[in-house]
């Protein structure tokens, strides 16, 4: 039965994405409006708090907003750094730990409403034909390039600035700064009709200046995931954030050594991530600060044992050379799909 | 010399951190809308001033003479707070814990009872406030069903669903009136569930100035019911703050524009490449 509903990882991370999808932008709808501090306010993904609707918080949002409120305004009353502050932070953390424990970084590539959104905008552009951009050498710029600048957002946007803002260094429009440009703010909040978040705050520079930043991203968003595979993810502060626990985790990606490693490259191929480094490297630096576990480099990797999706000393799913073939007879590596034909009855019949 | 300039910086950002959180309005959103002059109703209105102390509120009665106010945790805790020099002084009662909270103070004689409510929220992970909603608190109450979550308040043009009950029980066909510090005066009737459906006129100015949080506007509203009985009147008041609509202040076509401008930027990805790798 479950081998016939989900008859390959990708469909079975898709029926994930959609009732996650369905949880984080709607998920009050089943259990009330107050779901989302019975979930947590510390999910490891970009589930919005400006999302009336939603079944939970991302750990960005406590984070700036302890940063904001609490450390920095404790500091300027010139308390010590006591329990009573640290404590929130670290409970914050502690219960993002707890989900993070369970499945690590596959809330990016499994839960994130984000994430199932340019999926989604992916997939129609391949279904369209539109040609796919790569961040790599010779084409748009190297992956590796573009990796430093969702450590720049982490620091900045979440740590410094809402910290600064408490101290009353920076305006008080910044102090929660990356939740003002967070794209999945706009689009789960459209999800629900909400189109405030669209709107642009007028009177105040800065908040206009960082509303502006963070539509002009979606729309970037929005138009270039046709070309490129999930485009803000590259730049995701999120993923930082997880990546910084990643090897805590029993949830991770293991490859081991296998000859044509390197050569075949079809595992960065159908890295939504384009990480080079699954083809070219095994062990821990396979497992690159950018893999989201989607494990569609272990679906297309054609070497039976080569790349594996394991939790602590269990394989959770493995590649292999019969589910390869299967594989890229309805779907090529790079998300191509086989086009829609339309056939009269009378030549279907035949055919 | 440097640790001069130090010190001077540091007061500096302190000085302007407090000018800045002066107008932030406490973690905790509730009626602090001034004086009462705009209602008879009575109301608990939070002192100004606060900030920075988050576990603790003051919490002052108006239009009764309560001698204390009690409040009421999401986890069954409930304590009362002495009224000294026109206020009290509340924390969060044991087990101390949880974001929403129940305020209320009374008044009574053997004809009369007057229960002045409203909520705070301290700000701190916990329970929904489904039981501490649920709790009769008194004869008489107006019960938020639901209460606004984090990010949210009550705000202009919506509509906002309160239950009358008495002794615990809904109450239908109850009227109660609305108040707000803007001049509204309108009446609600309960439905068989006891449920009165408020909407929230749209009563503020055009351009109307932030002095709540996060520099956005704010007025008080006061909803309130009366009964009588053989023995007893009773008039029950819940008061609290709402906002403008959330598009006031706000430009969707600058928003659309930005995001038509985004799009714009990413339009020549969509080109085919004339070199480079064959898709």
């Amino acid at each position: 039965m479950l081998k016939t509903l989900f008859p390959t990882l990708s469909r079975l991370r898709l029926a994930v994405q959609l009732v996650m999808l369905f949880v984080t932008v709607y998920g009050s709808v089943l259990v009330g409006s107050y779901m989302a501090g019975k979930i947590s306010n510390a999910l490891p993904a970009l589930s919005c708090a400006y999302d009336q609707m939603n079944g939970g918080y991302c750990v960005l949002i406590p984070t700036q907003h302890i940063l904001h409120h609490r450390i920095g305004e404790a500091m300027v009353r010139a308390q010590q750094l006591t329990f009573s502050m640290v404590l929130p932070l670290l409970f914050s953390f502690a219960t993002f730990f707890a989900f993070f424990f369970v499945i690590g970084k596959a809330f990016c590539g499994w839960v994130c409403p984000l994430g199932t959104l340019q999926e989604t905008v992916g997939r129609v552009g391949r279904r369209f034909g539109i040609g796919l951009r790569r961040l790599e050498d010779g084409d748009l710029v190297a992956a590796r390039r573009v990796r430093p600048l969702k450590w720049l957002l982490l620091l900045g946007l979440v740590f410094v600035l809402p910290l600064l803002t408490g101290l009353g260094v920076t305006p008080h429009a910044l102090g929660n700064p990356y939740c003002d440009i967070c794209p999945s703010r706009v689009a789960t909040t459209l999800l629900t009709g909400n189109t405030e978040q669209l709107a642009l705050r007028v009177g105040d520079s800065w908040s206009f200046a960082l509303g502006a930043f963070g539509d002009a991203l979606i729309g970037f968003m929005i138009v270039g995931g046709l070309a490129i595979r999930q485009p803000f993810c590259r730049i995701c502060p999120l993923l930082a954030f997880n990546s910084l626990f990643q090897r805590l985790s029993p949830l991770r990606l293991a490859k081991t050594r296998h000859d044509n490693c390197g050569q075949c490259r079809i595992c960065s191929e159908a890295c939504p991530m384009d990480i080079e480094e699954i083809s070219t490297q095994d062990g821990r630096k396979a497992y690159t600060e950018d893999c989201t576990l989607c494990g569609r480099c272990a679906e297309y990797c054609p070497q039976d044992g080569t790349i594996r999706l394991k939790w602590g000393p269990w394989t959770l799913f493995s590649s292999r050379r019969d589910y390869y073939k299967d594989k890229v007879r309805g779907e090529l590596p790079d998300g191509t799909v086989k086009p829609v034909r339309f056939v009269r009855r009378g030549e279907a019949g035949n055919a | 010399m440097h640790w001069k300039i130090l010190v001077l910086a540091l007061s500096t950002a302190s000085f302007a951190a407090a000018a800045q959180h002066e107008g932030h309005g406490p973690r905790g959103r509730a009626a602090d809308a001034g004086v009462s002059a705009w209602t008879a109703q009575p109301m608990l209105l939070p002192v100004p001033g606060g900030r920075g102390e988050r576990s603790a509120v003051q919490v002052r009665p108006v239009g009764l003479p309560a001698a204390e106010v009690r409040i009421a945790g999401p986890l069954g805790g409930e304590q009362a707070f002495p009224v000294e020099a026109g206020a009290a002084r509340l924390r969060s009662p044991a087990p101390e814990s949880g974001n929403y909270h129940w305020v209320s103070a009374r008044f009574e004689t053997p004809a009369h009872v007057a229960v002045a409510s409203t909520v705070w929220y301290f700000g701190n992970p916990g329970p929904a406030p489904v039981d501490l909603l649920r709790r009769p608190k008194s004869e008489l109450e107006i019960v938020p069903d639901p209460l606004p979550r984090e990010h949210g308040s009550y705000r202009e043009s919506e509509k906002w669903r309160f239950v009358v009950r008495a002794n615990g029980q809904p109450l239908a066909g109850q009227v109660v009136r609305l108040e707000t510090e803007l001049g509204t005066r309108t009446n609600f009737i309960t439905d068989a569930d006891g449920v009165a459906t408020v909407l929230f006129p749209r009563d503020f100015a055009p351009d109307a100035d932030g002095e709540g949080g996060h520099g956005r506007p704010k007025a008080g509203f006061v909803l309130s019911t009366e009964r009588q009985t053989a023995e007893r009147h009773y008039v029950t008041a819940f008061n609290y703050t709402y906002g403008p609509d959330g598009e006031r202040g706000r430009s969707l076509g600058w928003g659309a524009a930005f995001g038509l401008a985004g799009m714009l930027a990413a339009a020549p990805l969509l080109r085919r490449r004339r070199h480079g790798k064959e898709q």
